[in-house]
Order: structure tokens, then C-alpha cells, then sequence
């Protein structure tokens, strides 16, 4: 049985090379070091269901990213992760249901993984 | 010289006079008239001419004196008369200068009372320049300060976030790879701590860093003075016990966390710098009806009792130059006062001193 796709979205290399040690036992984890990226790889596939983005990034942020996405791609699950507080735009975001949930950093690979878990179709 | 009285005088010369004339007049007659007749006729003109040159004396006499009385009095009457003006003049002039007096008076004291007036003006004025300056100084150091810390807080989290990722993985790695030994376990179990440590300063940066201005957010009064406890540890360990004894009952507190974080850090800090050596921090927190009383305690010095009514006025310190701007209280008594909550104090000498805090519950 193919493992589930997640696209993970940050402008850190450590950061995506440590979500993809963690978490590449149980799904297929996708890298993009921005949000430019990260809509050319959802483009090239079709199998993505979880797409999990760092908000603060040079050029495209986070949440830009998302909208953006979502347009497209509306019936994917959109995460957020941040290393600053939850934002008053992030807020607003959660409210309207354009992100499932937001991640603050330092985020526990458990946590994700459960959060995923939630809403991935078996 | 002798001075005889005018009715004297006359009386004497009236009799010095007629005893000459009957003297010296009977012997001339005798001497030169023989004629018995005529001697008759000569007594009698002698006598009409001493009434006459008698009358034309007193005549003078008296008119002379009259005259001198009359003129006396004249006189008397002018300065009585010029008296009289000269009074009427005066008290003419007095009620004049009591008008003016008068009229300067009230002028004066409606000065005196403008002044006043301008003076409590100026005392307000001064009061509120005071406060503005005092929160002009809080938020901008405030504003450079969530500057500082969002900055901090953003690139601790991403290599904290690494650690953590890399916890992960070594923990799979050593279960997977059947090298989870007791000594591994310890190692990891500390990496874990220093992240979770590390992670809950700078959530408490952050949130004393938020410079939202609205006073709607859901308030954990309990964990906001767990992230002061924990920006402080430093000063409190080994030092200063902190006993905790937190209500247990549900209560929904809104406002600004921010702010809040402020409050609490303030009367933390001053709890801690009034303990000299080791001594112990009570915090209490108990809901009451519509209220939260939060009570912090100390065993510190305390504050005199000339100083207690003083310790929320802008500027006041008791702290070296450099240690304390004197805005602590002040500013805390204004986040408290924007809450709709109140702040007291009691405090003893060489006692300590509590700080009762009242917040408004839903």
C-alpha cells in the first residue's frame, strides 16, 4: 500500500530534512524550499492530501502560499507552522477554515503526525 | 508784665479817673470862681463834661474790646466752618480711598483666585505630563522590546525546532536500532528538558512582547504568572521560595495578556528585590463573587509608611539611581486601573508587603 503524500513547504533546509527523517517511515514526504516551489510540485502531482507550510519565508509567506494553493487545490488539508505567536492574520485564516491548524516551533514530530492522522483518507 | 482782666482795668480807671477829676477840679474851680451861683452852674458842667468825657472813654474802650472779641470769634467761626469743610473733604477723600481699597481688593482676590485656579491647572497638567511620559517611555521601550523578542523568539524557535527533530529522530533510531538503554534514555530525556525549557521562555517573551492594544483576549491569570516565574527563575533559585497556592475554581478573565504579563513581572520583581537574602513569595489567587483576588506576598524590607501613598506616583523610586525608573507601579496601577480592577498594598517595615490585586471575572 502506497504511503499517503504530504508536501512540506520551509525555507530551512534542517527543517525539512529533519520532518523528512521523522515522519518518511510513514508517509511520502515531499520537500519545497518556498511557497514558488511548493505550488510547482502540487501542479506536477496529483497524489499530495496534506500540505504543511512555515509562515515566515523570503518573497511568498506561508499563508500566501496557502491561499494560493487552496484556489487550485481546495480540497487538500493546509497546515501552518510559525515561530512567532499566532498572528492576527493566522487567526483570521483558522476562523474561516483556510488552515486546519497552525504549528508553533518547536513542534513535536508526534503532533504532527497525530494531526495528520486526523484527517488523512486510508 | 502783669495782664488785669478787661473788667478790672475799666473798673480801676473809672475810679482813678473820677477821684482825680473831683480832686483837682473842686480846687481849681475854688481857686478861680468865687460867685456861689456860678460855682452851682460850674459843678454842673463839670459834671456833664465827666459823664461826657467818661461815655466817650468807655465808648471806645468797650468798642475797642468788643471789636477785638468780635473779630476773635469771626475767626473762630471761619476755622470752625473751614474745619467742617476740611472734614467733609477728608472723609470725602477717605471714602474715596476706601472705594479704590475696595474695588483693589476684589480685583485682587479674583486674581488671587485665577491664580489658583491656574495653579491647579498647572498641578493637573504637570500630573498628566508625568503619566504621558511615563507611558511614552513604557511603550516605546515596550515596542523596541517585542521588537527584540519577536526577533529572539523567532530564531531560538527554528533551531529549537531542529533539536527537537533531531530528538525524534535519535529516540526512533536507538528503539529501531535496539540500543535504548537506560544511559540513552537519561541523555535524551535531558535534551528533552532543555528544549521544553527553552521553548516556555520564549513563549513568555512572546507574550510579554504582544503589543496588541485591545482589552477582549481570554486571560490564564495562572499561566501568565507561571511565564513570570519563569523569565524570573533566575533571580528566585536557591534564593526565594515561591509558594503557589492557585484556586481551583473555573473563571473566564478577559483583557490584555500582554498588559497582564506586565502586571505580574512588576510585582514579581519588586517582591524579589525586597528580599535581601532568602526569604519566600506567596502568590494566592481566589474567585469571590464577580472578582479574582490575586494576593502576592513577600518577606522582603516593606515600605515605609511615608512612602506606601507614593509608590504608584510616576517616577518614584527608592532604588539607586539606575536600578529603577520608578514607572513599575505606575504603570501597573494603569494597566490595572484600564482592567476595571484595583491594586492595594499593605506593607510593614522588616516584614514585607502584599500586593492585593482585584480583577473583574465573567
Amino acid at each position: 500500500m502506497d504511503k499517503p503524500a504530504i508536501l512540506y513547504v520551509d525555507d530551512e533546509i534542517i527543517n525539512l530534512k529533519l520532518l523528512e527523517a521523522n515522519l518518511e517511515k510513514k508517509y511520502h514526504v515531499l520537500l519545497a524550499p518556498s511557497g514558488a516551489h511548493g505550488l510547482e510540485m502540487l501542479e506536477s502531482r496529483n497524489d499530495v492530501q496534506v500540505v504543511i507550510s512555515d509562515m515566515k519565508m523570503p518573497g511568498m509567506s506561508g499563508l500566501e502560499f496557502i491561499l494560493k494553493a487552496r484556489e487550485k487545490f481546495p480540497s487538500l488539508y493546509y497546515y501552518l507552522m510559525t515561530g512567532f505567536d499566532v498572528s492576527a492574520d493566522i487567526q483570521e485564516a483558522l476562523s474561516r477554515g483556510q488552515i486546519v491548524t497552525c504549528f508553533t516551533k518547536p513542534v513535536s514530530m508526534g503532533v504532527i503526525d497525530t494531526e495528520i492522522k486526523k484527517v488523512i483518507r486510508e | 508784665m502783669l495782664k488785669i482782666k478787661f473788667e478790672y482795668r475799666i473798673t480801676l480807671a473809672y475810679l482813678v479817673i473820677g477821684s482825680l477829676w473831683i480832686l483837682f477840679s473842686d480846687r481849681l474851680v475854688d481857686n478861680f470862681i468865687d460867685d456861689k451861683s456860678l460855682m452851682t452852674d460850674m459843678m454842673t458842667y463839670k459834671g456833664w463834661f465827666y459823664v461826657m468825657v467818661t461815655a466817650a472813654l468807655f465808648f471806645c474802650f468797650l468798642k475797642r474790646h468788643l471789636y477785638k472779641l468780635r473779630k476773635a470769634e469771626a475767626e473762630l467761626e471761619r476755622h470752625r466752618n473751614h474745619l467742617q469743610e476740611l472734614v467733609v473733604e477728608k472723609t470725602r477723600n477717605l471714602d474715596l480711598a476706601l472705594k479704590e481699597l475696595n474695588t483693589t481688593n476684589l480685583e485682587l482676590s479674583e486674581k488671587n483666585d485665577i491664580i489658583n485656579d491656574q495653579n491647579a491647572e498647572l498641578k493637573d497638567a504637570l500630573q498628566h505630563l508625568k503619566n504621558t511620559q511615563s507611558q511614552l517611555l513604557q511603550a516605546e521601550k515596550m515596542a523596541s522590546l517585542g521588537i527584540l523578542t519577536a526577533g529572539v523568539a523567532h530564531e531560538i524557535n527554528n533551531p529549537l525546532n531542529y533539536i527537537l527533530g533531531g530528538y525524534t529522530g535519535l529516540q526512533n533510531y536507538f528503539s529501531e536500532n535496539g540500543i535504548a538503554n537506560e544511559r540513552v534514555s537519561m541523555l535524551l530525556e535531558n535534551i528533552k528538558t532543555g528544549i521544553d525549557r527553552s521553548a516556555a521562555i520564549v513563549s513568555g517573551l512572546n507574550q510579554f512582547s504582544r503589543s496588541r492594544d485591545k482589552y477582549d483576549e481570554r486571560c490564564e491569570i495562572h499561566s501568565i504568572i507561571e511565564n513570570c516565574l519563569v523569565i524570573l527563575n533566575h533571580q528566585l533559585k536557591d534564593r526565594v521560595e515561591v509558594i503557589k497556592d492557585f484556586t481551583n475554581e473555573p473563571f473566564l478573565l478577559t483583557g490584555n495578556v500582554g498588559k497582564l504579563h506586565q502586571v505580574f513581572l512588576n510585582i514579581l520583581v519588586n517582591a524579589s528585590q525586597a528580599i535581601d537574602e532568602r526569604g519566600r513569595i506567596t502568590i494566592k489567587t481566589e474567585k469571590s463573587g464577580k472578582w479574582l483576588h490575586i494576593d502576592v506576598s513577600d518577606t522582603g524590607s516593606g515600605i515605609s509608611k511615608e512612602n506606601l501613598p507614593k509608590i504608584t506616583d510616576p517616577f518614584f523610586t527608592t532604588k539607586d539611581p539606575g536600578k529603577g525608573t520608578g514607572l513599575g507601579l505606575s504603570i501597573t496601577f494603569t494597566i490595572i486601573r484600564e482592567h476595571k480592577g484595583s491594586l492595594e498594598f499593605e506593607s510593614e517595615l522588616n516584614k514585607g508587603t502584599t500586593v492585593r490585586i482585584k480583577l473583574p471575572i465573567n
